[in-house]
C-alpha cells in the first residue's frame, strides 16, 4: 500500500517537471484586417491589387508598411503612444486614410518575453470616400499572440 | 517530565506534544537564487492515532531584473491540512513516519513591475509607468513526507508536494511569476520540496 503510493507520488514529480520556456515572441501587436466586398447580400474575401499601406507617425514622417502588394488580408501594427492609429492605403488611382481609435494597456506576455501592448478597438473608425465602403470589426482585442485564423476586423472595398 | 529520555525497545509509552519545525530547504535555495528569500515554519500535533493535523506558515520574496523590465513580489502564506502515517511501529515508543497528506494553502502578497520598457520598431519604443497590484492565492496541495526521530523528541524529515492553483487567473494582466508558498504563479500546478528539523514538545505520555 504505501510503495504504491510513493511511486505515484515520484510519477507525478517527474511527469510535470517545467523550465522557464526562452521568448519566442514578437512584442509587437498587430491587428488583422481582411478585404471583403459585399454583392447582392453575400459577403466574400476579396484580394486587393496593388495596395501600398503607410503608416503615419504624429509629427514624424510616414513610413511605408506595404508597397504595391496583392493580399487579401494585411498585418497591422497599432500605435501604442496614442489612442489611434492611421493608415494611407493607395491602390492604383485610390487614396483613403484609415483612422483605428483604440484603448490600449500594457500587459505580460511573459516573464522571458517581457510586457506587451494590448489593444481594445473602439466602434468609430474613420475613412473617406475613396476606398472603403464600410468596416466591421470581428474581434476588439489586439495583442501579441496572434493564431492563425485570427481576424480583427473586415474592411469592405 | 525529562524531555529527553532515551527511546528503548522496552519502553512503550508515546510522547504527545506540539512539534514545531522550520524548512532548512530554504536556506539552500537563498544559496542558489538569491533573488528569491523565503522562510517556512510548521507545526503538528498527532491528535488521534497516526493523524497529524497541521499548520504551515512562511513568506516569500523574489526581486529580479530581465532585460526589459524589474519585477518584485514579496508575502505571507499559510497551509494547514492532514497528514496521516503510514507505518505502524510496534514500538509505539518510536515516532518515525511516512505520511501522506493534503494542505489548503493561501497567500496574501502584492507584486509590482517598473522599469517597463516595450521595443516597437514601427512606433518608437514604449515606456511604461511602473504596474503594482495586490494578489491573494489559493491552492490545493498533496504531500508526502518522512520524519525520523533522530534523538527523542528531534526529527529531520523531507517533504514532497504537489500542488494545484485554484486561481491561476487572479492577475490576467500580470501573471505573478511567483505566487509565496505555491511556487511559479504561470502555472496551474507545480512540484514543492522541502527538508525540514521538528522538534516535539512532549506535554503527554500515555
Amino acid at each position: 500500500m504505501k510503495a504504491p503510493l510513493l511511486f505515484l507520488v515520484l510519477f507525478l514529480l517527474a511527469s510535470s517537471c517545467t523550465t522557464l520556456e526562452p521568448c519566442d515572441e514578437d512584442s509587437i501587436s498587430e491587428m488583422v484586417a481582411s478585404f471583403k466586398t459585399e454583392t447582392g447580400g453575400s459577403v466574400i474575401d476579396t484580394t486587393v491589387s496593388a495596395l501600398t499601406v503607410y503608416g503615419i507617425r504624429e509629427g514624424q514622417s510616414i513610413w511605408l508598411l506595404y508597397d504595391s502588394i496583392s493580399e487579401s488580408e494585411i498585418f497591422l501594427p497599432l500605435d501604442p503612444h496614442h489612442d489611434f492609429s492611421s493608415f494611407v492605403f493607395q491602390t492604383g488611382e485610390k487614396t483613403d486614410t484609415l483612422t483605428l481609435p483604440h484603448s490600449s494597456e500594457i500587459y505580460l506576455i511573459s516573464y522571458s518575453c517581457g510586457f506587451g501592448n494590448q489593444f481594445n478597438l473602439e466602434t468609430d473608425i474613420q475613412y473617406g470616400t475613396g476606398m472603403f465602403v464600410k468596416d466591421s470589426i470581428i474581434n476588439p482585442i489586439v495583442n501579441t499572440s496572434l493564431e492563425e485564423e485570427d481576424i480583427h476586423i473586415w474592411l469592405y472595398f | 517530565m525529562a524531555l529527553w529520555r532515551p527511546v528503548s525497545g522496552q519502553d512503550t509509552l508515546r510522547t504527545y506534544g506540539p512539534r514545531f519545525g522550520i524548512d532548512l530547504a530554504r536556506f539552500a535555495y537563498i544559496l542558489a537564487d538569491p533573488s528569491e528569500l523565503g522562510a517556512e515554519v510548521s507545526v503538528d500535533f498527532e491528535i488521534y492515532r497516526n493523524l497529524y493535523p497541521v499548520i504551515e506558515l512562511g513568506y516569500n520574496s523574489i526581486s529580479d531584473s530581465q532585460d526589459f523590465f524589474k519585477y518584485s513580489a514579496s508575502g505571507i502564506y499559510g497551509r494547514a491540512g492532514l497528514d496521516y502515517n503510514l507505518i505502524n511501529l510496534k514500538d509505539r515508543s518510536q515516532h518515525h513516519t511516512f505520511t501522506f497528506g493534503a494542505r489548503y494553502g493561501i497567500s496574501m502578497f502584492s507584486h509590482s513591475a517598473e522599469d517597463i520598457y516595450i521595443p516597437n520598431a514601427y512606433w518608437g519604443d514604449f515606456v511604461s509607468d511602473s504596474y503594482e497590484k495586490d494578489l491573494r492565492g489559493h491552492w490545493i496541495e498533496l504531500v508526502a513526507g518522512v520524519k525520523a526521530e533522530l534523538v527523542p523528541n528531534l526529527f529531520i524529515g523531507w517533504s514532497l508536494r504537489y500542488k494545484f492553483l485554484l486561481n491561476p487567473d487572479m492577475d490576467p494582466q500580470v501573471t505573478p511569476h511567483m505566487v509565496p508558498g505555491f511556487g511559479t504563479g504561470g502555472e496551474d500546478s507545480t512540484f514543492g520540496f522541502s527538508y525540514s528539523i521538528f522538534y516535539k514538545i512532549p506535554l503527554l505520555k500515555k
